[in-house]
């Protein structure tokens, strides 16, 4: 054994325990240097986020193995002061292949609460650099990451698993007002209500470029409170109908328990918007908005449900592109596995081709001594045509055992390679 | 190398268009990691064939572009390639391969079935004929273009009336971005096409006056169907500048742009079928028009 994992994520702990368990960045620090001071030798990285909480530990397979999973258990609940029986049940462990397999679905988001989501790669970027500066980190742990990486990248361009938008406000902005509208720098943005969902609304029309938002709110504290904090500027609810005239993109997001917009009300703002188009999202539950309106010429309106059934649409898609992606983290870890068993031939290889090497400059040396007459050029031709004789001798065992360590650590082979060859330890 | 030129044929790059158009097609039925490549070199590769095929004619026989309906048709053909190319390596996820490279197979089958005998021309009349061939040209391609983009139109807003999400592999350009192509290319086609009539008006005039080439008749179908065509691309201008400030103002435009297309493409039909008098040769000797050879000739000596 030269991989073990121990971990838990939204799925397996409550949010009670998990918030407990959870390690901030100094916390993880201190955990990574007690790891290094307690267990010498073996390699450990600690990812944790508002989801999971895991810990990966290796060692190379001559210096022993690595903490056993329950170990590692009674370690993180020692960290954060938790009861380690709290801990047991809740998290769990793996060994060698499975580690490796785990790993590359969580960097590449298949493990996610949102499937595909792209966050997680910088998460588990940021995990492996806080292990390189705790020096934690080793040569298996680094490879191991490094394939991690890999393997998310691959799966991010090789299929469209983590493409399609799935939050509400991020549909509405990317897939809807963006198919209306090329530019929003040049757009008035009208917040209606100043509500949570508003704001997050509003963060993906900045990214898109939008500047001109207007928010007005029956409670016109709330509304420059919020203006101040989004950097827009605050209305007054009196002037709806003058700022729907004005405005390109309305977000509405009031408590009101009947429409804020009714078609009356919209038919006299109509007249004043000189056919220029409007996108309305509708993000209240009631409506603040006649769903007439919406099939008025010009008026693009989009209710929460619309905007819902677009986002369920679209983790069906990410869904459909699991079987792909999971192809991918197989090919992923079988070639990783078959790299760590092919290294550790690595030494018994060397000693092999140590020991032919000795044997063949003995025997030419004695080959030299007896023919004094050679110079330098066939000295040289000689030798050569030793070396390649080797190569092509060793060449059959070695190629046995890189394929035998495809399928895994080639140990009977190892074995019959010592015996035959007289190699020592 | 010569020989390589001089070997291309309409089919070599007609051939991969066909295939790039095909390749846009797939994008309907599957995902494919390589076939945008595929498409970006089949288009590649038909283009630089087209224009090898175009700078042979021009450079080795008697056949200039815009010389003959035949040539006249390839250069068409070849702008909008261009265009196509241009916009897919632009928007690699807009789908428009499947819009203009129809266009532009339709337009090498019209050239395939026209003449490739050369419009008579003189001195006098060549730059009068050269500006009628340019403005038609350009109120083709303008036509085309502003069809595709009132087509993506049409079907952009109906995606969004349908509360449709894009999908990856077919993403159209917004709204606002097609409603303006629309708007710019029906204004472009009807002052081109405009341009293109009235200097074909004179250098028909020209002929006449100086005696020069046999004058086509104003009731040749020629000339009623540029008529027609002039008449139905000023309206569609003006009446998409009217509609402009109504809410349904870009609908009506993109419906607008894809009748002109219509309109252009029976006009095309008519002018490769019809029997026309338009870029003929000399039907007699033209001493009826008081006027020989030798005149010709004088006209064209430095």
């Amino acid at each position: 054994m030269t991989l073990a994992f121990v971990g838990g994520t939204h799925r397996t702990v409550p949010l009670a325990l998990r918030e407990r368990l959870a390690f901030s960045a100094e916390q993880a620090a201190e955990a990574l240097t007690r790891f290094r001071e307690r267990f010498p030798g073996r390699e450990g990285v600690l990812l944790s986020t508002c989801n999971r909480v895991e810990f990966y530990a290796a060692c190379a397979e001559a210096d022993g193995p690595p903490p056993p999973p329950d170990q590692l258990v009674s370690f993180l609940a020692e960290c954060r002061g938790i009861d380690a029986s709290l801990l047991t049940p809740v998290l769990a462990g793996d060994r060698d292949e499975a580690v490796v397999r785990h790993l590359f679905s969580v960097a590449a988001g298949l493990d996610s609460m949102v499937l595909g989501e792209p966050q997680i790669v910088a998460q588990v970027k940021q995990a492996w650099s806080l292990a390189q500066e705790s020096r934690t980190s080793g040569p298996l742990t680094g490879e191991m990451f490094q394939a991690a990486l890999r393997t998310a990248k691959r799966v991010a361009t090789e299929t469209a698993i983590g493409r399609e938008r799935l939050s509400i406000p991020s549909v509405a902005v990317a897939d809807f007002a963006s198919g209306v509208f090329e530019r929003f720098d040049d757009k008035r943005v009208l917040l209606i209500g100043a509500g949570k969902m508003a704001a997050e609304t509003l963060r993906y029309l900045r990214v898109a470029g939008a500047r001109d938002v207007l928010i007005v709110n029956r409670t016109a504290g709330r509304a420059g409170d919020l203006a101040a904090r989004l950097g827009a500027r605050a209305g007054r609810f009196e002037n709806l109908s003058a700022e729907l005239a004005a405005a390109d993109l309305v977000v509405s997001t009031t408590g009101a328990t009947a429409p804020v917009v009714s078609l009356e009300l919209f038919a006299e703002v109509e007249l004043r918007r000189a056919g220029r188009p409007l996108v309305v999202l509708d993000l209240a539950v009631p409506r603040d908005f006649d769903p007439r309106i919406g099939q008025r010429p010009g008026v693009w309106l989009y209710s929460v449900d619309d905007l819902a059934a677009a986002c369920a649409a679209n983790r069906k898609s990410r869904q459909r592109e699991l079987p792909a992606a999971l192809t991918i983290i197989d090919e992923e870890t079988q070639r990783f596995m078959g790299d760590l068993h092919h290294r550790s031939t690595a030494p018994v290889i060397e000693r092999l081709r140590a020991g032919w090497s000795e044997t063949g400059d003995a025997e030419l040396d004695r080959l030299f001594r007896r023919l004094p007459g050679l110079d330098d050029a066939s000295r040289a031709e000689i030798r050569q045509s030793f070396d390649r004789y080797a190569a092509k001798l060793l060449h059959p065992p070695l190629a046995s055992l890189r394929s035998e360590s495809r399928a895994g650590s080639p140990h009977g082979l190892l074995d019959a390679l010592k015996r035959l060859f007289d190699l020592k330890d | 190398m010569i020989e390589f030129v001089s070997g291309i044929s309409v089919v070599c790059f007609a051939a991969s268009y066909a295939v790039a158009l095909a390749c846009e097609a797939s994008r309907l039925l599957f995902r494919s990691g390589v076939r945008g490549a595929a498409m970006i070199a089949f288009g590649v590769a038909g283009l630089v064939a087209h224009t090898l095929f175009l700078a042979w004619r021009a450079t080795h026989e008697p056949a200039v572009p815009l010389s003959s309906a035949f040539d006249w048709y390839l250069l068409a053909a070849w702008l909008l390639a261009g265009g196509y190319l241009w916009l897919t390596i632009a928007n690699p996820r807009t789908p428009v391969g499947l819009f203009m490279l129809p266009v532009v197979l339709g337009l090498i089958g019209a050239a395939q079935v026209s003449s490739r005998t050369p419009f008579p021309q003189s001195p006098a009349t060549q730059i009068w004929g050269a500006i009628h061939g340019i403005f038609n040209l350009a109120a083709s391609v303008a036509v085309a273009i502003g069809a595709l983009a009132g087509a993506l139109w049409l079907i952009q807003a109906g995606r969004l009336a349908r509360k449709q999400p894009p999908l990856r592999s077919f993403r159209l350009p917004s709204l606002e971005r097609l409603a303006h192509a629309t708007d710019r290319t029906l204004m472009i086609a009807a002052w081109t096409a405009a341009a293109g009539f009235l200097s074909g008006i004179v250098l028909n005039a020209v002929n006449r006056q100086r005696g020069l080439l046999e004058t086509v008749p104003w009731t040749d179908p020629v000339v009623l169907r540029m008529a027609a065509l002039v008449a139905w691309l000023v309206t569609a201008a003006v009446a998409a500048r009217v509609t402009r400030r109504s809410a349904d103002g870009p609908r009506s435009a993109a419906w607008l742009s894809l009748v002109s297309f219509a309109v252009l493409t029976a006009s095309i039909l008519w002018g490769v079928f019809g029997t026309t008098r338009h870029g003929a040769p000399p039907v007699q000797p033209v001493v009826s028009h008081a006027v020989d050879q030798q005149a010709i000739d004088r006209e064209a000596a430095p």
